[in-house]
């Protein structure tokens, strides 16, 4: 029986499982994988202290610091379902084999949002992509859209300005939501142009994508772009499947917790990151909130249980 | 000694890991960048239908992204 299980490898799971091996918790963490999203990330400017860094380096230097903390337990593995039992609960991998924890923290993050159009299921590896710091480097001197108006929309508009020969980006909103350095850097750019308020309807192409449809989210008539590449950074959707049923999510499917203590509605479960509904979803916000809950499972195990 | 091609970015993380993976298994490979190689560019389109990597050929047999239990069938690591 473990006093913690912490499920998930992103930022938020690894602050966790980091305060938590200081304070002599008893923790096991599983991860399917390690870094979160921030593998898939291209430079990141924002992370405090560090000027620049490769989202693919900073990964591997989270996996790193949780890795050496002493009497820490990781288990590479994807969690299916988690269950009350008892005064705790139980946790089934996907080997068959199940966990037994007093406590458990939700840090399974989020995963990639589809347009479901037409089109887009059919053409994904054809020219529509959900990684551009993957994938940019094949557009050399191509024409590309962006789908999204984020920061991570943007920092894939970023990484395309080095290959595509034209960029657009294509936001259902009218205002978008992107930090203003990342919108500047694209729209200075000279090869970008910016449309917004609009919505994409249909991808097409012949074996590879050729071009797809959009319109304005107002009605209007339905215009065509020609792209080879189609880049979609939408909103996320939270991984909540593990907890289905059992802990209250919100309308988008987040898991509601209490921001101060990152307590979800069932005693005995946490959760931080990505996969609540905190407003900013973002690595350092998932960093201090996976600490927030890590300190408070200390006190729920040490300190408030032994009044 | 099996014939291992993997067609690449340099700036895709799945690639690095598909490399890091085929190094700690001590199998040599020949790297192709489809960023800056055309002509590689067209081979891996040809034999895989599609344009994301990275894309693996291990004698003949085409895996598409890093995908380890793949990998390790077509390398025949299973024991
Ligand atoms: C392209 C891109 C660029 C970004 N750039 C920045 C930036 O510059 N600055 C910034 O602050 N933020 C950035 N972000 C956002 C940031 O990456 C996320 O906010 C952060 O990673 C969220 O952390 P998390 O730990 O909550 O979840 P995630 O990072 O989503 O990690 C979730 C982890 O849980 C694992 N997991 C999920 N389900 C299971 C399961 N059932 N069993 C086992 N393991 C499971 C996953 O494998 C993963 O390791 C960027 C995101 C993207 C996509």
């Amino acid at each position: 029986m473990y006093e913690l299980i912490i499920v998930g490898g992103g930022p938020a799971a690894i602050s966790a499982g980091i305060v938590s091996a200081r304070k002599k918790i008893k923790t096991l963490v599983i991860a399917d994988s390690f870094g979160g999203q921030w593998i898939m990330a291209g430079d990141i400017q924002n992370f405090i202290g560090t000027k620049s860094v490769s989202g693919f380096n900073l990964a591997k230097n989270l996996e790193s610091h949780l890795k050496a903390q002493e009497g820490i337990e990781v288990k590479q593995a994807a969690v299916l379902k988690i269950t009350k039992k008892g005064a705790g609960f139980s946790i089934e991998i996907d080997k068959g084999e199940t966990f037994e924890a007093k406590t458990v923290l939700i840090a399974s993050g989020s995963g990639h949002r589809k347009l479901n159009i037409p089109g887009e299921k059919e053409f994904e590896g054809k020219g529509v992509f959900y990684c551009a710091t993957c994938d940019a480097p094949l557009m050399k001197d191509r024409a590309v859209a962006v789908v999204g108006g984020g920061n991570s929309a943007f920092e894939s508009a970023i990484s395309l300005l080095d290959y595509a020969s034209k960029i657009y980006v294509l936001d259902r909103a009218e205002i978008l939501k992107a930090d203003e350095i990342n919108q500047e850097k694209v729209r200075n750019s000279g090869k970008a142009e910016i449309i917004a308020g609009v919505s994409i309807t249909e991808i097409f192409g012949d074996k590879m994508v050729s071009g797809l449809k959009y319109q304005s989210c107002d009605g209007g008539e339905i215009k065509e772009l020609a792209v080879e590449g189609i880049f979609i950074s939408i909103s996320r959707i939270a991984n909540n499947e593990i907890v289905n049923g059992l802990v209250e999510v919100n309308q988008a499917g987040e898991i509601i917790v209490d921001p101060k203590t990152q307590k979800t509605s069932v005693d005995g479960i946490w959760a931080a990151g990505d996969v609540t509904d905190v407003l900013y979803k973002q690595g350092n916000v998932a960093i201090g909130d996976g600490m927030k809950a890590a300190l408070n499972i200390y006190s729920y195990l040490r300190i408030d249980n032994k009044k | 000694m099996k014939m291992v091609k993997i067609y690449s970015t340099q700036t895709c993380p799945y690639c690095e890991m598909a490399k890091e993976y085929l190094a700690e298994q001590g199998i040599k490979y020949e790297n192709y960048d489809v960023a800056g190689d055309e002509a590689a560019r067209k081979e891996m389109v040809e034999k895989s239908g599609q344009m994301g990597v990275p894309v693996l050929d291990i004698d003949g047999t085409i895996i598409v992204g890093f995908n380890k239990p793949e990998m390790e069938k077509a390398l025949k690591l299973n024991k």
